[in-house]
């Protein structure tokens, strides 16, 4: 099941299909293609969110010599 | 031939009698052993070995053809002493100059010149002319808008780009160059070499910021390191001045050492104590850039990142946990929903067993109350043909024919005799 579309894009159907279970709208049909869902979105939150901070991780120290220089 | 009687009394002289006798009588008046004072303005000067100067009266017009002026020489042997206390004051002769010479007179026949020698310069009076003609100058500027021209200029933010007029190999050069190095930015010094002193040094350092003026530097550094005021006279020069306030690039100076305030300093877009002093400035003002356009905006790129990122941890971390716990509940309230059904079909299925066997007794006990077996003990048979069917009417049997007579304790077989109907 992909996940497309921004971080922002994503979220935001995460926090719907959250929404509908605070709701009460999800059925019990719906149920696990709603989980389903929810959980792809999140595995895909939390890999672009390791992707970001490896790639933040290779930075920082670039940033930080900058900022330590004196 | 008659001979011609003189027409006077007094003797004829030879030239040279006449220059004897003109040159004792002038130097029995202002000779050597009678010097005195001379003042004058400097008209020409001119120096090859010995000193050359021609003095007139000072306001004096140079196209007043009668002007009297006084041929001054000064042989070297005066004249480098002298030189050198002139310029360890910041002082050179310069045309336009009051002085005070004093000498004695001096007959010179070969060119029928009567000249003056001097011994003495009086320092004490050149120094207030120097004075005087400073802050003239600086009167000159100010009044024409010069002294702060350059001090308005645009300062680039980061000058990195650093024109130099100096002289390689001397203190000054290198102290200021020093700080730009052990700065560790990455300072483009452009230099063009000029003597920092003596008569060629200010028409050199004015060509030197009409270059670099040219060449795109954020800024030009005239750098002279300490000496006395006579090695720094070129900076108060009037050329050297114009040419900084003129200037389309800040020029920055470190001239001399504390204390030391030049006319080229006055003009300047920013002055600083020593060489030292001014390669600090200059870095320091790359560095206080650097710190707030670089350093301190990664420091909150850092922080903002960081911040973000644990925002993003703590918003998945917490949508994983909402999800759980949504869907547990969910699962949780459809099984509360299913076990109750469940209850309440229990409970119904139960009144409706008990029911069922109510209505069951019921119409056991019913059905009992027919039971033929019942009838068979009070007294009541079941007769059946030979078919076996039970009979219900006289129609169904015929005289002589057998029927099997059924009683509570069994059967007997009997044979019908007549018909008797019911009327």
């Amino acid at each position: 099941m992909s996940v497309t579309g921004d971080w922002n894009e994503a979220a935001n159907e995460l926090n719907a299909i959250v929404a509908s279970f605070d709701e009460g709208e999800v059925s019990v049909d719906d149920l696990f293609n709603k989980l389903e869902r929810a959980t792809a979105i999140i595995e895909s939150l939390e890999a672009r969110l390791e992707t970001t901070k490896a790639r933040v991780e290779e930075l920082a120290p670039r940033i930080a010599r900058v900022a330590d220089d004196e | 031939m008659d001979s011609v009687e003189p027409l006077r009394a007094e003797p004829i002289l030879e030239v040279g009698e006449f220059y004897e006798l003109l040159t004792a009588q002038l130097e029995s008046a202002y000779g050597r052993r009678h010097p005195c004072w001379v003042r004058g303005e400097v008209a020409k000067v001119y120096e090859k070995t010995h000193l050359y100067v021609d003095l007139v009266d000072a306001g004096s017009s140079a196209s007043d053809s009668k002007r009297p002026v006084l041929n001054a020489h000064c042989w070297a042997s005066q004249w480098n002493p002298l030189k050198r206390k002139l310029a360890s004051d910041g002082v050179s002769l310069q045309p336009g100059m009051i002085v005070n010479f004093f000498g004695y007179v001096d007959v010179y026949a070969p060119q029928g010149r009567i000249g003056f020698t001097v011994t003495e310069i009086d320092v004490a009076g050149l120094l207030g002319d120097v004075a005087r003609r400073r802050l003239e100058l600086i009167a000159r500027l100010t009044s024409e808008g010069l002294l702060d021209k350059n001090k308005r200029l645009a300062l680039s933010p980061v000058p990195l780009r650093v024109g130099l007029v100096a002289s390689p190999q001397t203190e000054g050069y290198s102290d200021f160059t020093g700080q730009l190095l052990n700065s560790g930015f990455g300072f483009e010094v452009l230099l063009v070499r000029t003597a920092v002193q003596g008569e060629a040094a200010p028409a050199q350092i004015v060509a030197a910021i009409s270059t670099l003026d040219g060449h795109g530097v954020d800024i030009i550094c005239l750098v002279r390191g300490g000496g006395s005021k006579g090695d720094l006279a070129s900076f108060d020069d009037e050329r050297v001045a114009r040419a900084i306030a003129l200037s389309s690039t800040p020029v920055f100076t470190g001239i001399g050492h504390t204390g030391d305030e030049s006319i080229a300093d006055l003009v300047a877009h920013t002055r600083a104590i020593t060489p030292t002093k001014l390669g600090e400035e200059i870095a320091s003002l790359v560095s206080n850039w650097y710190a707030n356009n670089v350093r301190s905006p990664a420091l909150k790129l850092l922080s903002a990142t960081e911040a973000l990122l644990d925002e993003a941890d703590e918003y998945v971390a917490e949508r994983r946990r909402t999800m759980i716990f949504a869907v547990r509940d969910r699962l949780r309230a459809e099984q509360r929903h299913l076990e109750s059904t469940h209850q309440r079909l229990l409970i119904q299925s139960r009144h409706l067993l008990a029911s069922a066997t109510q209505s069951l007794a019921s119409t056991r006990r019913l059905l009992g109350a027919y039971d033929p077996k019942r009838r068979l003990a009070q007294g009541w048979s079941i007769v059946t043909n030979a078919d076996g069917a039970v009979v219900r009417s006289l129609d169904q049997v015929r005289v002589s024919e057998d029927v099997r007579v059924t009683l509570s304790d069994g059967t007997f077989v009997s044979t019908v005799k007549e018909k008797d109907g019911v009327t």
